[in-house]
């Protein structure tokens, strides 16, 4: 029996020690092409980094007011951001490389995938940029508006649609990438809804008096300027 | 009626009319032709416009009526203005009065907009009717006797004066937007002192019109105003600008939740009129009085007490909220100094005169640059407009009539002072950038 057990033993390790062996080139072209890959990765984002630099590329980018994505960026810079994006691109091509050492099959599997995904990601970070520029614009038209309608609340009103219209871009750019959809969707619902419940509940409830005081307000206001205020502007 | 001059003036009419054929784009030239054709040729072309009341337009009238000689005068109406279309009429001896019902020049209430329109308009008939000088009238003038409005139009008939504008009598919190910016910018820019150089009511020679109206074709009406463009186009042009005194003006009620939406329509053709008279104004230093004719009435400057407190408020409201905005437009001085402001209270709230012309140079700057939404930048500019009005109602309340001229006065010398600052900011904006 202990002869046996033994024999089984020494086939199994016989068995792996072949599989391995037959995996170590493969791993070893992998490693390689991880390693060439972070090189080449390392040299263009220096390259990237120099010629956005001699473009002023960070001045532009204020110009063209999208100056928020220094916000996002490591260390408030654009030019990093980018550079850093292009190296990590390179990595994930030397990592897809190394991937095919090992078998030709699970590469063309792979690359199918990853190419049918790619409109999704183009469709989905053009909703993010946009969706950005417009809720930077409609969140200061709302602050510019509501400042000059003598609202104390202008700031709270303008952050509030500028953040409802980035999460909405951002559920938008989810339901692009087909990640966790459903989710995703009942999450906005619940979201969106329970604030126009909230603010309809607050308005007609809690700030009931105020929203009448208010408008009383604005109409004794109105009515009197009119007829009573001296100042005319043209 | 002479037929053998109405027969030739047909002819001479209608050659210059196929000249101007390819002039006729869109409906409104339709329309000013369909209009138009009623008549052959014309003199004048006065267009009374729908801020003028029954009375206003019977005064016109009559004041038409004292010109010398005989020119013939095409006076468009709007329905507004007499309450029924009159068509059709002409006096024995002296002017020949031609009245038509002009649609386009019904603009009580309207926007600046269609009132460039209206103006626009008026320009095309006097064009299509080859005329050598057209007037505008579009507010009510209390007190304003015939021999004004003959005056006004016969140094224009005459070829003394290529632009009249009327010298309004005016007290001392009307006209606001007009004291604060466009009357002292137009000085300081253009090295002319105008009171009111957007008009209302004003006339201009052929000379003039034709290349404006020329200007809105070439653009398609694009940004070119008629009201903008007439003063600065007239004195870069080296055309004569006189005044006109006259009585007081009846201005409008202030709509207080429409000012951002005035201050809008009004400075931006003003903003663009300035980048595109640039080369012009840059040589300018100084400025001049223009020639002004009639005899100046007075206006008691009486006022109740005003209240400053909301507009200070706006102001104060803008200064915490709006910095964001304001730091893109504004170098970090003013700012500095605008936060200074925020200490003080309605009492003894005042903004420097310097501190304000610089304000007006950094925004037209920024509306050049576009460093931000024109819109935007003109709306924000609303809380810093009415802090200056509230410190200026603070400053002549209790004010006389030569105390007012006298203040109004020195926030122009200031406008001309900050001049150089304006222009450094204007050709380097990178290196003078916030």
């Amino acid at each position: 029996m202990w002869l046996q057990i033994k024999l089984a033993l020494e086939q199994s390790t016989t068995r792996f020690l072949t599989h391995f062996a037959g995996l170590l080139p493969g791993l070893v072209a992998f490693l390689l092409a991880i390693i060439v890959s972070i090189v080449i990765a390392i040299v263009l984002a220096f390259l990237v980094r120099r010629l956005l630099k001699s473009l002023q590329f960070e001045e532009h980018l204020s110009q063209w007011g999208l100056s928020s994505m220094a916000e996002w960026s490591p260390m408030n810079r654009p030019t990093l951001l980018v550079s850093r994006s292009i190296a990590l691109l390179v990595i994930v091509i030397g990592f897809v490389i190394g991937i095919a050492a090992f078998d030709a099959q699970w590469t063309a599997a792979l690359a199918q995938t990853v190419l049918a995904y790619i409109p999704n990601i183009i469709g989905a970070t053009l909703v993010l940029l946009v969706g950005a520029i417009v809720a930077r614009f409609l969140g200061r038209s709302v602050l510019i508006g509501a400042v000059n309608m003598n609202l104390q609340y202008a700031r709270l009103l303008s952050v509030g649609v500028k953040w409802m219209v980035i999460v909405l871009a951002v559920a938008m750019a989810l339901d692009h990438l087909r990640i966790a959809q459903g989710i995703v969707e009942l999450a906005f619902g619940i979201l969106f809804g329970g604030i126009v419940l909230c603010l309809s509940l607050a308005v007609g409830l809690g700030s009931k008096d105020i929203v009448t005081k208010s408008l009383e307000r604005d109409a004794r206001r109105s009515s009197s300027e009119v007829y009573e205020d001296p100042l005319r502007h043209l | 009626m002479d037929f053998a001059a109405t027969t030739e003036g047909t002819r001479q009419g209608i050659e210059r009319r196929s000249e101007h054929e390819n002039l006729e784009t869109d409906s409104i030239s339709r329309q000013v032709r369909e209009t138009t054709a009623a008549i052959d040729s014309a003199d004048l072309v006065v267009g009374i416009l729908g801020g003028v009341d029954h009375d206003g337009f019977t005064g016109i009238c009559d004041g038409l009526r004292t010109l010398a000689g005989s020119p013939r005068v095409a006076v468009l109406q709007a329905e507004a203005a007499t309450g029924q279309p009159i068509s059709g009429a002409g006096t024995d001896g002296g002017p020949s009065l031609f009245f038509m019902s002009w649609p386009n020049a019904d603009t009580a209430g309207a926007a600046t907009v269609s009132i460039a329109a209206a103006y626009h308009s008026v320009f095309m008939a006097a064009e299509q009717l080859q005329t050598r000088a057209c007037c505008v009238f579009s507010s009510q003038i209390e007190g304003t006797k015939p021999a004004w409005i003959g005056q006004f139009a016969q140094g224009l008939l005459e070829n003394e004066a290529d632009l009249v504008l009327a010298h309004y009598a005016r007290h001392k919190f009307e006209g606001l937007l007009n004291v604060s910016i466009i009357s002292p910018l137009m000085r300081s820019l253009y090295g002319k002192r105008i009171q009111n150089p957007m008009g209302p009511d004003l006339g201009t020679s052929q000379r003039l019109f034709r290349p404006v109206l020329t200007a809105e074709e070439k653009n398609g009406g694009g940004g070119v105003h008629a009201l903008a463009t007439l003063a600065p186009s007239a004195v870069c042009g080296n055309l004569r600008v006189r005044e006109m005194y006259c009585g007081p003006r009846v201005y409008r009620p202030t709509d207080w939740t429409n000012v951002s939406s005035l201050l809008s329509a009004v400075l931006t053709p003003v903003f663009l009129e300035m980048e595109r008279n640039a080369a012009c104004w840059q040589r300018v230093r100084g400025s001049a009085p223009v020639p002004v004719a009639g005899e100046r009435a007075w206006v008691s400057q009486d006022s109740e007490k005003l209240d400053v407190q909301r507009m200070v408020e706006s102001f104060q409201l803008g200064n915490r909220e709006l910095q964001e905005i304001w730091s893109l437009v504004l170098p970090p001085t003013t700012l500095l100094e605008l936060r200074k402001l925020l200490r003080l209270t309605p009492e003894e709230f005042h903004m420097n005169d310097a501190l304000w012309a610089r304000i007006v140079y950094d925004f037209a700057l920024a509306h050049r640059l576009r460093s931000i939404s024109r819109d935007h930048l003109i709306r924000s500019m609303t809380p810093l407009y009415l802090g200056w009005a509230a410190s200026y109602a603070r400053e002549v309340q209790d004010a006389g009539p030569l105390d007012v001229e006298q203040r109004n006065e020195r926030l122009a010398a200031a406008y001309e002072s900050a001049k150089p600052y304006l222009l450094s900011r204007w050709r380097w904006p990178d290196r003078f950038s916030p």
